[in-house]
């Protein structure tokens, strides 16, 4: 999970509109802030959700979605496991078994216009769409329960959105499909997947490379590395499992508000998009300060 | 100084050729409608057919020969040829300069096939080339091949070379394609398509034969295309099996459609084992990763295929997700029964723009070590904010590396790596303009040294000749190249010999032979125009003498230099 000063903390209480003694940049969790910060106005996130819904109930696989997600939490619950693992061996499938519930739910949604649907409906990333996200998200104990119940600590979920929000100039460059004009020489937006979709393949395409990139680079390794590579696992996986707990509740229950459903679905491709950058930065692009000492062969 | 023909068609052809500037690329103009072969007097080419066996004897069990753009099939460009030494290397002579007539890129690396006299094949951009006596320097025939007008070409008119088989030569055609002819004649005797020109394939690199089977790559990537390896039949042309560098599943979407990962330098083989290590690009669109998320695999790194099908071994990534040009386009070594870690390894060696040598264990592609840097790194892997217009970050190792194409080499006899490095910053930026519908949609620019602000610590030095030990990665030695020394970045490949030295060419025209064991210059030559090439050597029995030939003349991406149209070759007696 990534480190959260004060400043951090600072700046998130502001995105989310907490000022004077509560933005004093003390340390606080989401459940502290629950309550203390004000939900959407106008019922712009109930808009979105309420589209989505429209376009998209009936056309899911409530009964695939509910097991998926079910081995989906299995494979979350084994993240412990993986990073007690260290280097995985040659011949190791581990990451990809971790991923393969993802992809089934992936592949779903992509077969009935889930993510489609999604980004016509849903804005950029905005700084307001993000900060009215978080909103909605701190104010939704069922969002982060689920995920405590999966093993996430309160520390960690607060510094998962704080570094999100924080990171709202990453996110604005996750461009939806749709904003992203034609005419470019010799390539053809009409190949690029949907935002949402993007965010999840993102995350499950990454999973299933680490069995192979983490042996074969073994000898760049610390353990520093290996945790990095944990905690932004857990972040990525915390936003895929948000999508999906949508997606099934859509199928399903409909529990979900309609704005809690858009907060569902915009904070869990937030938190996959910065997850997957930040496991490149902390994980795939090791430097020579970074990288465990040269043997020298012997 | 070689005869110069009074008339020759091919020549006069390739001359009227424009290169031109358009939007995103160059283009030819005046191209001719069909291929032209000039004869001469080829009646003096020994007809002698090129079998495998002489091709893995290539350069290092038979110094006579040096059959294919890397030497050997492992690309270590290394000659057993031990005429000169650190002690004579002095006494080398310019023994005769050809005058190819079309002055245009000059990237390539002469080939020689041994027999009396030995004949050397040679090409240059735009899709010219020539037999030549090898000992005297007559021009035995010339070719020029008819390119189609409305090519898209990134950086050159380049092309780097024959590979040889049989009866015939092998060029690869800027249209994206491969023209073999008859070695004996010049005369075409097929050519085969592997990409389609119109959407921004294009082929420059020299192919390979091995084992039945000419192997070729793909260039275009900045165009949106997506890259491959192919295999065609050397007699007909026929394509024999095509691997796909971005495959549908390890790509978000139909993002692979425009992936890239482009191969376009020649790739390397073991023909014991059957493995062809590719040199693979980077993913497109080049500066904006987050319309193809995940590591982008196959791209940017080694790819390992089986020649007999062409089916994926491994690939190792040195730079996954790349939004910064990194491209790993220089030939990989392959060194096999290399003492390591105690143990006997078969390995592969592979110098990145990422300026760090990569040595990885050839059966699986694990990484036994990555070397001390360099060049510098000074910012390297920072995300550009996209906040505004003018955001920019200037960074080393740069957009041309590190290592770009050009060739590194290997030296049995002191176990080190030879690199022409670049150590020029580069910014790269992010356009608001992106946003606007209706505009074009770039993720980004660049901008090339020296029209970039400094950054702090950068030492000056725009390149470097390094040597590193692919066992310890350690920089053995390092000779960094001042603005004065060279004009610009080093742009073409060095060689060494079974004596120690090691031969590369600058962009201020030398051609400089080092010893290799401590990187003393030993001796240089002034050829009068930029050296983009890289070299080749062989010993002539017939004349008792080891020769060393370099093309002479400007290309490259960016910075062409002034234009040359010359091959320089030196000679020394063994007595």
């Amino acid at each position: 999970m990534p480190e959260i000063g004060r400043e951090d903390r600072r700046q998130f209480l502001k995105v989310v509109g907490l000022t004077g003694a509560v933005a004093a940049g003390s340390e606080f969790t989401l459940s502290d802030l629950r309550g203390e910060v004000e939900g959407e106005t106008a019922g712009e996130l109930a808009a979105m959700g309420e589209a989505i819904r429209s376009d998209l109930v009936g056309t899911l696989d409530a009964g695939l979605l509910g097991s998926e997600l079910a081995s989906l939490e299995g494979q979350i619950e084994r993240l412990p496991e993986l990073r007690a693992m260290g280097v995985p061996a040659e011949d190791s499938t581990e990451y990809q078994t971790l991923a393969e519930p993802g992809w089934a739910i992936h592949e779903h949604l992509v077969e009935v216009g889930f993510f489609g649907s999604v980004e016509e409906h849903l804005p950029e990333f905005t700084p307001e769409h993000i900060g009215a996200t978080a909103r909605e998200f701190i104010n939704t104990a069922a969002l982060a329960s689920a995920l405590v119940e999966l093993g996430y600590t309160e520390e960690e979920l607060t510094s998962t959105v704080v570094n999100v929000v924080n990171n709202k100039e990453r996110l604005a460059m996750w461009v939806p499909t749709k904003n992203i004009p034609a005419g470019v020489e010799g390539f053809d937006p009409e190949n690029i997947a949907p935002l949402h979709q993007r965010a999840s393949a993102g995350v499950l395409l990454w999973t299933d490379y680490l069995d192979t990139y983490l042996w074969q680079n073994e000898v760049l390794l610390t353990e520093t590395i290996l945790d990095n590579n944990y905690g932004d696992l857990k972040q990525m996986y915390a936003g895929l499992h948000l999508l999906a707990s949508a997606a099934e509740d859509l199928a399903g229950s409909q529990e979900l508000s309609d704005a809690q459903l858009t907060a569902a679905l915009s904070a869990g491709a937030a938190m996959m998009i910065v997850g997957q950058e930040d496991l490149t930065n902390d994980v795939m692009r090791i430097t020579d300060e970074m990288r465990a000492p040269r043997t020298g062969g012997a | 100084m070689a005869s110069i023909h009074q008339h020759d068609a091919a020549v006069e052809a390739a001359q009227k050729i424009e290169m031109v500037e358009v939007e995103d690329g160059y283009t030819l103009t005046n191209v001719p409608e069909q291929s032209i072969t000039q004869q001469f007097d080829i009646e003096q080419i020994p007809q002698q057919d090129v079998t495998q066996q002489m091709r893995e004897e290539s350069a290092v069990e038979d110094p006579t020969s040096w059959l294919m753009y890397g030497g050997n099939y492992q690309q270590q460009r290394h000659t057993s040829a031990d005429v000169i030494t650190k002690d004579n290397v002095g006494d080398l002579e310019l023994e005769y300069l050809v005058q190819t007539g079309v002055a245009s890129s000059m990237e390539g690396v002469p080939i020689v096939v041994p027999g009396d006299p030995p004949v050397m094949y040679q090409t240059n951009g735009p899709n010219h080339a020539k037999a030549i006596n090898a000992r005297t320097g007559e021009t035995l025939w010339s070719y020029t091949y008819a390119n189609p007008q409305g090519l898209l070409l990134c950086c050159d008119a380049n092309n780097r070379g024959f590979a040889v088989h049989g009866d015939k030569v092998y060029m690869t055609t800027l249209d994206s394609g491969i023209v073999a002819l008859n070695r004996y004649t010049g005369e075409e005797e097929w050519y085969t398509s592997t990409g389609d020109h119109e959407i921004g394939y294009s082929a420059t690199w020299a192919p390979n034969v091995h084992d039945g089977k000419v192997i070729t790559g793909s260039a275009g990537g900045e165009y949106g295309v997506s890259g491959f390896v192919a295999a065609l039949d050397p007699e007909s042309g026929e394509e024999i099996w095509r691997t796909n560098t971005t495959p549908a599943e390890e790509w978000a979407g139909d993002s692979h459609e425009h992936g890239a990962g482009t191969v376009w330098m020649t790739p390397t083989i073991d023909p014991e084992s059957g493995m062809i290590h590719a040199p693979v690009g980077n993913p497109g669109p080049d500066f904006d990763g987050t319309v193809r998320p995940g590591p982008n695999r196959y791209t940017i790194g080694t790819l390992t295929l089986s020649a007999d099908d062409g089916s994926i071994q491994w690939h190792y990534g040195e730079s996954p997700h790349d939004v910064w040009d990194y491209d790993s386009s220089a030939p990989k070594i392959r060194v096999n029964d290399m003492e390591m870690d105690g143990e006997t390894r078969d390995v592969v060696i592979s110098p990145g723009k990422t300026a760090w040598v990569y040595t990885m264990d050839a059966n699986n592609g694990r990484l036994l070590e990555r070397s001390q840097e360099t060049t510098q790194h000074i910012n390297m892997w920072k995300m550009v904010p996209h906040v505004d217009e003018d955001r920019r970050v200037a960074f080393v190792p740069g957009a041309q590396g590190g290592n770009d194409w050009q060739p590194p080499s290997y030296n049995p006899e002191t176990g080190l790596v030879y690199l022409n490095q670049h150590n020029a910053p580069h910014e790269i930026f992010w356009e608001e303009a992106q946003y606007e519908a209706g505009q074009t949609y770039w993720g980004g620019g660049l901008n090339d040294w020296p029209d970039v602000t400094n950054p702090e610590g950068w030492n000056g030095n725009i390149s470097a000749i390094v040597a590193v030990d692919p066992v310890t990665g350690e920089r053995v030695w390092r000779e960094w190249i001042s603005g004065e020394e060279t004009s610009d970045y080093l742009w073409g490949g060095s060689i060494t010999t079974a004596t120690g030295l090691t031969f590369l060419g600058t962009q201020k025209g030398n051609i400089v032979a080092y010893d290799g064991e401590n990187g003393d210059r030993l001796w240089q030559f002034q050829l009068g125009a930029p050296i983009c090439s890289s070299l080749s050597s062989w010993y002539d029995p017939g004349e008792g003498k080891q020769y060393v030939a370099v093309q002479v003349g400007g290309s490259g991406w960016l910075h062409g230099g002034r234009r040359g149209s010359t091959v320089a070759v030196f000679g020394l007696s063994e007595n």
